[in-house]
């Protein structure tokens, strides 16, 4: 087992992109290795000792390799980006790109998280305990799959545009969502456990389950009697439509 | 004053009729010579082929796929082939590069460099657009450019066709190369672009434009004939009608039959069909979609009036961008994709719509046949243009990835053999063992574009010729094309050396300097009364139905900062 323990010596305005933070770069590496690992600030590379203080415990590979964030890092962005193993925890709040593309391992953060939460991942999972801002499990801007595999779960409320473009996965939420969850999506499952407006829009397929209130439900739907999920009974629709999808939104 | 020597180069030259021969190339001040002094800087191309620079006479590289940027931000990470595509930071020597079918400018001029190419063509110049296209090309490193200005849909070409005015209306074409810095007539899907405008389209060549009582058949000679009686250096370059439609073979075979009786005033073609592939298409609909390929080359074989290029499918992402409206609303409501519409006010209509052509489906699987059996089946390498009809077809950077399919039939089976029963039975392909020759290659790559845009200077290493010059990693004895075309595929996707009017601008397939090319573009001369009596038409149509005025529509000098402009004089 590895530990490597971050702790942000001050806190920066300018964020730090720190898509070389993951498990895979990490595992075996020394207390000053790791402090000499590169990460873009503003338009040049600084290493990673500039920022934060560093403690390193026991040396293994990257699946044995957990990251512990101590304290708040809101300006620190793509933590995890592209890990395949390992584990990362975070004890405050997240910038944007947590985990986006992650393959594999586990992200658990004790706080907010910023907007693309998990974007493009592959696989693994993240766990959020906190709210969770746009695009969670979305894909990046023009691309027409965001999500493919992996678990997403977000104990708390998310903003707009959950899911979008998902193709694979798994995404719940345990509080309240904003506009257009699951927004073009084209796979995977989304459970939102609050409220949720305008759900599905042009979902071409995969299943999206909305348990509290669904304001302006999208007249591109067609009702297909109900199905049940773990005893509860849903009315069932089909859609959307207007995409020729196969989508399927369970709500009460 | 400079001068290269470059020795033992196993030079391909199809205009001086040089196969594959070992010898040496002078170069003094950016053009062939005779020979040069004992000072010359020398090249040691060690019997490696070298050819004339390349020639892209068909490519959408400045104007519309900027739209093609816009709405496909996700192209700008994709690295799908290698050194050629995807981000790469800042060097010393270029900027900084992103995209793979909608680069950015710089990533253009130095990549098509890497494949040895130092000359392109753009496609398609809205005239109204016709500033940013220059603006464009103005960011467009290395290479030399031109462009051909849209007249297929234009209300004052369709006016002076319907009043009978050729010579008002050659006059108004002179006007609109100048006003655009245009090279050439590029004419697409005649009249559709206006019927779009009522969400029409045209059927065929005699099917009229709506609220303007002429058909693409009369627009078509119509701007023939001004084309001719301006002696302009390249001939009418036409988008048939009924394109991306099964069955649609016989319309471009009509089309070019009507271009036989057509006298050329220059020596050269009188028609250029453009991307033919995506015109080449039997059967009725697409479930019994099949190639027209075979019909449209025993035309082909038979009429030496025209050129043709191929718009040849390369697998994977790309980006359809036309000034053919309606295609790309067909496209958009077939593929579920995302969709641009742009009206050219009184001048056209133009879509972009993004599309990935998969092995998988049958329809682009034969697409990717007819690319090739046109050019396998057609016998005169002399009228065929290679392009992809970037991005069209796919992406620019594919080409050396191409020119293994048309040298290799192995390469050729190895794809095939992915395709389904279905595929198979709707292509001639697999019955083709035609190779091209590394001479046939060069002359569908640069020597036939000299052309077909009289540009003697280019596609050629005579003495006189710029030096635009490619040296590839291949020794052409050594090498059977059929059997290492893996070889072929490497060579050809990194020059050891691009020259690019005697400079050497990439060596190794790695950028070493970044000059400014020139720009072409045609100033016909028309007799002064006839030219203001158009003008007076002109006005009206500025004063009545333009967002801008007259003076704001033309491209003015400064757009173009290192300008060649060709004179021609009108026949009147």
């Amino acid at each position: 087992m590895q530990a490597v323990k971050l702790s942000l010596k001050k806190a920066n305005k300018i964020p730090i992109e720190a898509d070389t933070v993951s498990p895979d770069n990490f595992a075996g590496k020394t207390k000053e290795e790791i402090e000499a690992i590169l990460a873009w600030y503003g338009n040049g590379q600084c290493p990673l000792g500039d920022f934060f203080t560093v403690e390193v415990e026991g040396s293994d590979s990257t699946e044995n390799t957990k990251i512990v964030f101590d304290g708040d890092v809101s300006r620190v962005k793509r933590i995890g980006q592209g890990m395949s193993a390992g584990e990362i925890e975070i004890n405050g709040n997240v910038d944007m790109h947590c985990g986006f593309g992650m393959k594999g391992g586990k992200i658990t953060i004790n706080g907010d998280a910023d907007s693309w939460l998990g974007c493009e991942m592959k696989g693994g999972e993240i766990i959020l305990n906190g709210n969770a801002s746009y695009y969670v499990g979305s894909g990046y801007r023009g691309e027409s799959c965001g999500m493919r595999g992996g678990k997403i779960t977000v104990n708390g409320n998310a903003k707009d545009y959950l899911g979008e473009h998902m193709c694979g996965g798994e995404i719940l939420v345990t509080g309240n969502v904003g506009l257009l969850p699951a927004i073009s999506n084209n796979g995977g499952t989304i459970v939102i456990e609050g409220n949720a407006t305008m759900p599905a829009s042009e979902m071409k397929n995969g299943t999206v389950i909305i348990k509290g209130e669904v304001s302006d439900m999208l007249p591109s739907y067609k009702e297909d009697g109900t199905e049940e999920v773990e005893g509860v009974t849903y009315r069932k629709f089909v859609g959307d439509v207007n995409a020729s999808g196969k989508g399927v939104l369970l709500v009460k | 004053m400079s001068e290269i020597l470059i020795k033992n180069a196993n030079l391909c030259d199809p205009i001086q009729g040089i196969n594959c021969e070992n010898m040496d190339i002078c170069i003094r001040d950016g053009k062939i010579v005779e020979s040069v002094s004992e000072n010359a800087e020398i090249i040691d191309a060690g019997g490696r082929l070298t050819m004339a620079g390349g020639f892209d006479g068909h490519t959408h590289s400045a104007g519309k796929i900027n739209v093609g940027r816009f709405i496909n931000p996700n192209d700008a990470r994709r690295k799908l082939v290698p050194g050629l595509s995807g981000p790469e930071k800042r060097t010393e020597k270029t900027r900084a590069q992103v995209g793979y079918n909608t680069p950015n400018t710089y990533a253009i001029g130095y990549r098509y460099a890497k494949l040895g190419y130092t000359t392109i063509c753009e496609a398609a110049i809205p005239m109204l657009a016709a500033r940013h296209t220059h603006e464009e090309f103005k960011e467009i490193p290395i290479l030399d450019k031109m462009g051909l200005s849209l007249f297929g849909s234009n209300w004052q070409v369709m006016e002076y066709i319907r009043d009978k005015e050729p010579e008002k209306l050659a006059a108004y074409v002179a006007w609109g190369l100048k006003a655009s810095r245009g090279y050439g007539v590029k004419i697409v899907n005649a009249g559709g672009g206006e019927a779009w405008g009522w969400g029409k389209n045209v059927n065929g060549l005699y099917d009229p434009v709506p609220n303007f009582d002429v058909t693409p058949a009369e627009i078509l000679m119509g701007l023939v004939e001004a084309n001719e009686k301006l002696q302009l250096p390249h001939s009418v370059h036409v988008h048939c009608n009924n394109l991306g439609k099964p069955g649609n073979y016989e319309t471009t075979i009509e089309t070019m039959k009507m271009f036989e009786k057509v006298k050329p005033t220059v020596d050269r073609q009188s028609l250029h069909v453009t991307h033919v592939q995506f015109n080449a298409y039997a059967g009725t609909s697409w479930r019994d979609f099949e190639t027209g390929a075979p019909m449209v080359s025993d035309y082909l074989n038979s009429a030496n009036h025209l050129t043709f290029d191929l718009g040849q499918v390369i697998f994977g992402p790309a980006v359809t961008m036309t000034a053919d409206g309606p295609v790309e609303y067909a496209n958009s409501r077939l593929l579920h994709e995302k969709w641009s519409n742009q009206d050219i006010e009184l001048e056209d209509a133009s879509g972009v719509v993004p599309l990935s052509y998969s092995p998988k489906s049958f329809i682009n699987a034969v697409q990717w046949a007819i690319g090739l059996e046109l050019a396998l089946l057609v016998e005169d390498p002399w009228k065929i243009m290679f392009t992809t009809d970037s991005p069209n077809g796919g992406s620019f950077v594919n080409y050396p990835e191409a020119f293994t399919y048309l040298m290799s039939a192995k390469k050729r089976e190895q794809v095939i053999s992915g395709f389904g029963q279905m595929a198979l039975d709707r292509m001639v392909l697999p019955g083709i063992d035609r190779e091209l020759s590394f001479y046939e290659l060069a002359i569908m790559t640069r020597s036939m574009q000299s052309k077909m845009y009289s540009r003697p200077e280019k596609g050629n290493l005579k003495v006189g010729s710029d030096a635009d010059i490619a040296i590839y990693d291949i020794i052409p004895g050594d090498i059977d094309p059929s059997v290492e075309h893996e070889k072929v595929k490497q060579a050809f996707s990194g020059a050891a050396y691009t020259l690019k009017d005697g400079k050497v601008v990439v060596k190794d397939g790695q950028i070493e300097a970044t000059p400014m090319g020139r720009t072409y573009w045609v100033n016909a001369k028309v007799p002064a009364d006839i030219d203001s009596a158009m003008q007076k038409d002109t006005d009206i149509k500025f004063k009545k139905y333009y967002t801008v005025s007259k003076s704001n529509y033309m491209v003015e000098d400064s757009y173009l900062p290192n300008p060649v402009e060709i004179s021609t004089e009108g026949v009147f």
